[in-house]
């Protein structure tokens, strides 16, 4: 029987699995000093959107969660930071407080949805609206009523001029271009690595047992609402970071980041990648993202319609994903050459 | 007996569907160290009684006390917490994780760290589960993934066990081993066993409730419950016993 998921996910990795760590570690450390600026801006923005699709897909590869929105928590701590830094005048505490604040917005909203036991489907199109809320109120705001502290919301415009981030142990000036890279593909790979140990730990196996069974795990004595609610929590905390990061990459925050065409994104990467690894969804990511470029590249007018057409493909056909969907072809290229070895 | 502790007690416990009643007005005790067999027709509503008194279900009428509180209203973590382990009816465990997942999760419930560990090696042990341990539970058997189950009841240890049909669906050297381990568990656990099986529960009765119709029609020991001609009538006489 294939199952979708992987059972191994509550053990330890493996050897070789440090090892593919270490490696994307060396290659992420060199990358800048062999690659021009404009390289280096694409692969941020890459990185940051990777951490958004494993929001989500953790989300709902592992906890069972299908959640549209968590644009929510991506686009609440672009502008958590953005107000924050502007009125602080520092960047280290905003920094901070942007990526907790909409974690404390995700206790409240995942509080009322899983403890009010609604259903799976309305949790999905709840966060959805959530979001699409957010994006039309964020839009409503280009009055000169809408300051916060000395910060004015600018509405549909966004805010520009958002300030980099200064780390005191590097200097007093903010990241540079080389700097946001390591800084967001640091974050990737230790956001990776570190839900990966999570799914090792008591809280990350329990999680596991919620999706597959929910009602045996309460029936053992697990409160399912408790762990569902921490697993939402986690999620928007990634969501948060990489709001927070796309931010401070692109200096600039905009009601865009809620919007449908974005949620839409993030679901597209993490279908096409596969939510049952933890690796599909920033593979994903990448795929589509490189995919979009080049149709915009190559004089595609309706990049959209071709994403679209993708997602639908892949729903169809692929359900599990590209990498599952790879990772079974090559295991059963491997036994059909394993059987045939056998029969000589 | 009458001077043991209850454990489990409900009164005019009721759950309808619709018009349907399926448990009707219920007063059931059962008291420490207890092995009580439960048997009824199809469709006597023993298995929602299960599901009522383990917090699956909530009743529309009654009330339930499990270990002396009001557990009326309560979900089932709070009842599983109380010591209360149930098989359902319907094999229900984690068809994706593997058997020693599968038994880390009901045992990490009560134990913590290489104890968890202990209880799981000692729980398989104990069922014969040793040799499948890393198999997926969704690729075995229909009668190794109840007995994955009865392990995950047990290895946390509750004091109250409720068996929906253990024997369903096994053959009957494993029918005759699930009637020895009910007997062990007995030594330090209450249980109710719900069974069609009459030869099984000839193994295993002490006191026997029979169910028709959502209600408790008689109660009594093994042979005066066989010899009854309104038990013969609405149960046994079809089941051809
Ligand atoms: N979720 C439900 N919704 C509607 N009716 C239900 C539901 N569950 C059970 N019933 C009905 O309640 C009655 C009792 O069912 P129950 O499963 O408790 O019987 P049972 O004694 O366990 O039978 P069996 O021996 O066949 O397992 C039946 O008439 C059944 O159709
Ligand atoms: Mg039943």
């Amino acid at each position: 029987m294939a199952t979708e998921f992987a059972s191994d996910a509550a053990k330890q990795p493996k050897l070789w699995w440090w090892g593919a760590v270490a490696a994307a570690a060396v290659i992420l450390g060199i990358v800048p000093t062999m690659t021009d600026i404009s390289l280096q801006l694409d692969l941020s923005i890459l990185f940051v959107f990777m951490l958004l699709a494993m929001s989500m897909g953790f989300l709902w590869g592992y906890a069972g969660i299908l959640s549209f929105g968590q644009t929510i928590f991506f686009g609440l701590g672009g502008y958590a930071y953005t107000i924050l830094a502007m009125n602080m005048g520092t960047t280290g505490l905003p920094f901070l407080m942007a990526v907790l604040l909409p974690v404390v917005f995700a206790a409240v909203l995942g509080y009322f949805m899983i403890y009010g036991q609604i259903s799976d489907i309305y949790l999905s199109v709840i966060t959805l609206v959530v979001t699409l809320i957010f994006e039309k109120s964020m839009r409503s705001t280009s009055g000169p009523e809408y300051v916060i502290g000395t910060v004015r919301l600018n509405g549909q415009n966004g805010i520009p001029g958002v300030p980099g981030l200064v780390l005191p142990w590097i200097g007093d000036a903010p990241l540079s271009i080389a700097g946001v890279f390591y800084l967001s593909g640091g974050l990737v790979l230790c956001v990776y690595v570190g839900l990966r140990m999570i799914l090792t730990t008591r809280f990350g196996r329990v999680i596991v047992g919620i999706r597959e069974n929910e009602r045996r795990m309460e029936l053992l004595g697990y409160d399912a609402r408790w762990y569902k609610l921490l697993a939402f929590m986690l999620a928007a905390l990634i969501a948060s970071l990489s709001g927070v990061l796309y931010a401070i990459w692109g200096n600039f925050v905009a009601p865009e980041m809620f919007n449908l065409n974005q949620a839409a994104q993030v679901v597209i990467w993490v279908i096409v990648g596969g939510r049952s690894t933890l690796i599909g969804p920033v593979v994903g990511t990448g795929v589509i993202q490189y995919l979009s470029n080049w149709l915009g590249t190559v004089g595609v007018g309706q990049v959209t319609v071709v994403l679209g057409a993708i997602l639908m493909i892949f729903v169809l056909v692929f359900p599990r994903g590209l990498l599952p969907t790879l990772g079974a072809a090559i295991a059963a290229l491997w036994s059909a050459k394993d059987r045939k070895g056998r029969g000589k | 007996m009458t001077g043991l502790a209850v454990m489990l007690q409900t009164t005019q416990l009721e759950k309808r569907f619709g018009g349907v009643r399926a448990v009707a007005g219920v007063d059931f005790t059962l008291r420490e160290g207890e092995l009580r067999c439960l048997i009824g027709p199809n469709g006597a509503g023993k298995s929602t009684f299960f599901r009522l008194l383990t917090g699956q279900m909530k009743p529309t009428a009654g009330a339930l006390m499990i270990c002396g509180q009001d557990v009326t209203r309560a979900r089932a973590n709070e009842i599983a917490a109380l010591g209360v382990g149930i098989k359902n009816q319907i094999p229900d465990v984690m068809n994706g994780l593997s058997v020693s997942e599968n038994l880390w999760l009901a045992a990490s419930q009560r134990f913590r760290g290489a104890q968890a560990r202990r209880a799981v090696e000692k729980v398989a042990e104990r069922l014969f589960l040793t040799g499948i341990l890393n198999r997926l539970v969704g690729e075995l058997a229909h009668g190794q993934r109840q007995w994955v189950e009865i392990a995950m009841v047990i290895v946390g240890e509750p004091k109250i066990v409720l068996l929906d049909e253990p024997a369903a669906g096994m053959s009957d050297e494993e029918t005759a081993r699930t009637a020895e381990l009910i007997r062990e568990i007995n030594k330090d656990t209450t249980i109710i066993v719900v069974e069609h099986d009459m030869p099984f529960i000839r193994q295993i009765a002490q006191t026997v409730t029979v169910f028709h119709q959502g209600r408790i029609l008689l109660e009594g020991l093994f042979d005066a419950v066989v010899a009854d001609p309104t038990v013969r009538e609405v149960y046994l006489g079809r089941a051809g016993v």
